[in-house]
């Protein structure tokens, strides 16, 4: 509207020059925008020397100041709506008129292209997704094939991929073949939720190696019935509960756990069938039965558990304490495991076509004319069987006779003995050195001092003083010897003691032949004097009579002498004379020597 | 590994060979002598085979002694003699081509074997196929290995229960090039028992003709 009016406004100012008709359809195609932009030109153009220069600047600000009054009304009509509104124009019908169903179709075409695509896309993706979890999956097993392969042997069988878990290569002449296969394990659902313990490759081995097991060797006091035998409980403890969901290194190696203990239980039943010993050996189902020493029973057993349910029945074992020997049990482990290596060595492995199996300079004996004492010093005599009993044997005594000293040790206190064990052991040897004391007088009277050497059977005794004596495995013998030797040891005290006080000693004998017999061992006796000679104080100690202290005491002093008549000289009264016993018991002192030591104080008068 | 002597005994006059070997054992127990197990000793023939015509065929033996079980000597008669293993009689089954057994010729020494403190006494029944032949003694004495320093003691032991029976110096030992002061081997004891087989079996013709 207001342009209109301006236009009328310019058309009726300006005269038209023959230039406005070309810029006319120039003007009508640039209508819908910028109006007053052509103006302009015209009016630039339309210039006239006799209007003022300001003229057409004029015109186009008073231009837009119409302008800007027309948008300020619009705009004041738009907001307050008070005498003005805005009213839509009503479109003609006749223009806007496609009929509906075109628009549906055409709506439903493209979009259906749309999703044509999308599906498109998404197929494929799902395509690769897939293959890409294919890849994983077969990558997975590939390379948990490579570990197992870094670890184990394996072998390619047809189609099949075969493994070797036996001791075979080792050096093992067991029997078994010890062949596992290996399963692929890939058919698995990936839609559903892969268990935690998923593993694209499992093993499958043996069904007789299935299970753990483990020897158990116990040292038990004999069994007076032998139906007893083979009812041995089995288990120690009940095995996890993991049937086939373990991973294949724990079954590979239990597996061969297994393998190992039956290897070992063949051979020590083959040893006690083979062997001919004084006691036999007895073989029972799964436990090798054996006496290292009369009374004693020794029970090697291979306790084998297949992981099944065990039968609910109480086994009568369970109260007892595990009296298991881990040590010979991973002895046994041991002994097999050279006895492997043996057969490998070098001082073996190579050798000629025809020389049979065995220690390298064998093959020398032929030609060298070996005779027998060298030929069995070279060949290893002891079979697996024997070394463990020794072994046991050993264990058990070597036990025995540490609780033989400790039950002396706790038991008696007057004189103190002292064990130390030395650290450095052999499977068939150990030692202790036995010190016998007493309490306070440790740096004088240590003339008791004894190594004991712990063999398989025998103990041996180095005294002090150069004896060499042996022992049985009684336990009855070292503890007889023990307390002999403890009774010895206290009139050594007093011999000692003797020398610190200054008392002389008038005779000494550690085995007297007069008095009671005692049965262990022999009495032992000295009699000392003190430095005035005045007084002497005779001591006798035995192992079962105990100690017997008498004093003499002088002539003068003894009130039951009678008066003589050929003693008349004074001076004879200050010989001595009878012997009092002393009332040992009711002396006062905390051990023997400090109560003979308070004795000998007693009987020393002062100056 | 000592000094050993091998030596014949004759069987006594009206006794079997049996009845003899019981009275040396008499003898020995009463010495104080300790019985220890058996012993043998045996000797197989073979006879060398395309050798040249005109020279007379060598005999190679191959003997066996229990007190080394798992060697084999193998012998010429006063020529050279080699120590094997147990695999040489395989060997020689493989040169059957070269050395023919002549398995008739098999002789061996059984018999019981004593201990006297240093002295080792083996007594044996000397038997060809299975027929006693005479009485081989074999004394050793372990504690030394030269023959010059204990011949003499070796003679005195041997003189106390086999009383005239008692042998001279073996000729093995004076043959020697270094004299009777050389090491002895296990060659030597084998040299004396092969003398001693062959004496037998020459004997043989003359025993055989003796019982007739």
């Amino acid at each position: 509207m207001s342009q209109n009016l301006a236009k009328l406004a310019q058309r009726i100012d300006f005269d038209q020059s023959s230039d406005s008709e070309q810029d006319g359809p120039e003007r009508e195609s640039r209508e819908p925008w910028s109006k007053p932009e052509p103006e302009e030109d015209e009016g630039a153009v339309k210039f006239q020397p006799s209007l003022w220069p300001w003229d057409s600047v004029r015109n186009n600000l008073r231009g837009a100041l119409t302008e800007m009054c027309v948008l300020h009304d619009v705009l004041s009509v738009l907001k307050e709506k008070k005498y003005m509104a805005l009213d839509p124009v009503s479109q003609d019908p006749s223009v806007t008129k496609t009929p509906q169903v075109f628009q549906l179709i055409s709506k439903k075409k493209s979009l259906a292209t749309a999703a044509q695509l999308l599906l498109k896309g998404a197929e494929k993706l799902n395509k690769s997704l897939a293959e890409n979890q294919e890849q994983r999956r077969q990558r997975d097993f590939n390379s948990e094939l490579l570990r197992l392969r870094s670890q184990w042997k394996l072998r390619k069988v047809g189609d099949k991929i075969l493994g070797d878990l036996s001791y075979r290569s080792a050096g093992s002449l067991f029997p078994h073949h010890g062949t596992f296969e290996v399963i692929k394990n890939t058919d698995l659902d990936l839609d559903k939720k892969v268990p935690d313990d998923y593993c694209p490759l499992s093993v499958q081995i043996p069904s007789d190696l299935e299970g753990s097991a483990y020897i158990k060797v116990s040292i038990q006091k004999q069994s007076p019935d032998i139906g007893d035998l083979g009812t041995v409980s089995l288990f120690r403890r009940q095995p996890k509960a993991k049937p086939a969901s373990q991973t294949w290194h724990v079954k590979l190696e239990a597996a061969q756990n297994v393998l190992l203990c039956k290897e070992i239980f063949a051979q020590l039943s083959r040893e006690a069938v083979q062997i001919k010993s004084q006691i036999p050996h007895i073989v029972v189902k799964n436990q090798i039965i054996s006496q290292p020493f009369p009374g004693l029973q020794l029970s090697i057993s291979l306790c084998h558990s297949t992981g099944e349910k065990r039968s609910q029945r109480a086994s009568p074992e369970k109260s007892k304490p595990d009296d298991h020997l881990y040590v010979l049990e991973h002895n046994l482990h041991q002994l097999i495991r050279e006895f492997h290596k043996q057969t490998l060595s070098s001082v073996v492995m190579p050798h000629p076509a025809s020389a049979p199996f065995g220690h390298k300079r064998l093959r020398l004996a032929g030609p060298m004319a070996y005779d027998k004492a060298e030929i069995s010093s070279l060949q290893q005599s002891e079979g697996l069987l024997e070394k463990i009993i020794k072994q046991a044997k050993h264990i058990f005594l070597r036990s025995r006779t540490a609780r033989t000293i400790d039950t002396l040790a706790s038991r008696i206190e007057d004189p103190q003995i002292q064990a130390h064990w030395s650290n450095i052991n052999d499977v068939y040897e150990s030692s202790v050195k036995v010190l016998i004391t007493s309490q306070g007088y440790e740096q004088i009277c240590k003339s008791i001092q004894l190594q004991l050497n712990i063999g398989v059977e025998q103990i041996r005794v180095v005294h002090r003083d150069g004896r060499v004596i042996t022992l049985s495995h009684q336990e009855q013998e070292l503890q007889d010897f023990l307390l002999s030797q403890m009774s010895q040891h206290q009139v050594h005290a007093v011999q000692q003691l003797a020398k610190v006080m200054g008392w002389h000693v008038l005779s000494f004998s550690n085995h007297v032949g007069l008095g009671p017999i005692e049965s262990i061992g022999n009495a032992s006796a000295i009699t000392v004097t003190s430095p005035n000679g005045e007084y002497t104080i005779s001591v006798r100690n035995g192992p079962e009579s105990g100690c017997k202290v008498l004093v003499q005491f002088p002539r003068s002093q003894a009130k039951e002498l009678p008066k003589s008549d050929v003693l008349q000289d004074a001076r004879w009264t200050h010989l001595r004379g009878p012997y009092k016993e002393v009332h040992w018991s009711r002396m006062e002192g905390r051990n023997f020597v400090y109560k003979m030591e308070l004795l000998m104080a007693a009987l020393t008068p002062c100056p | 590994m000592g000094v050993t002597c091998v030596c014949q005994v004759p069987v006594a006059e009206g006794k079997s060979v049996q009845q003899t070997v019981d009275m040396l054992h008499k003898k020995l127990e009463q010495l104080g002598a300790v019985k220890q197990g058996n012993f043998w000793v045996d000797c197989e023939t073979y006879q060398a085979t395309g050798n040249a015509t005109g020279q007379p065929t060598k005999l190679l033996y191959v003997m066996h002694n229990s007190e080394t079980p798992l060697s084999s000597m193998a012998l010429f008669e006063g020529g050279p003699g080699l120590t094997a293993d147990a695999n040489f009689d395989v060997l020689m089954v493989k040169l059957k081509s070269h050395f023919q057994n002549a398995k008739g010729h098999k002789v061996e020494s059984r018999g019981t074997r004593y201990r006297y403190c240093d002295f080792l006494v083996k007594i044996g029944t000397v038997a060809m196929s299975s027929s006693a032949r005479g009485i081989s003694v074999e004394v050793e004495y372990c504690a030394c290995v030269i023959p010059g320093d204990c011949w003499n003691l070796m003679k005195e032991f041997m003189q106390s229960f086999l009383g005239s029976s008692t042998p001279e110096l073996p000729a093995v030992f004076t043959s020697k090039a270094e004299g009777l002061y050389a090491p002895v081997d296990c060659m030597d004891t084998m040299s004396q028992y092969l003398e001693l087989f062959g004496k037998v079996r020459k004997q043989q013709v003359l025993a055989g003709s003796g019982v007739r």
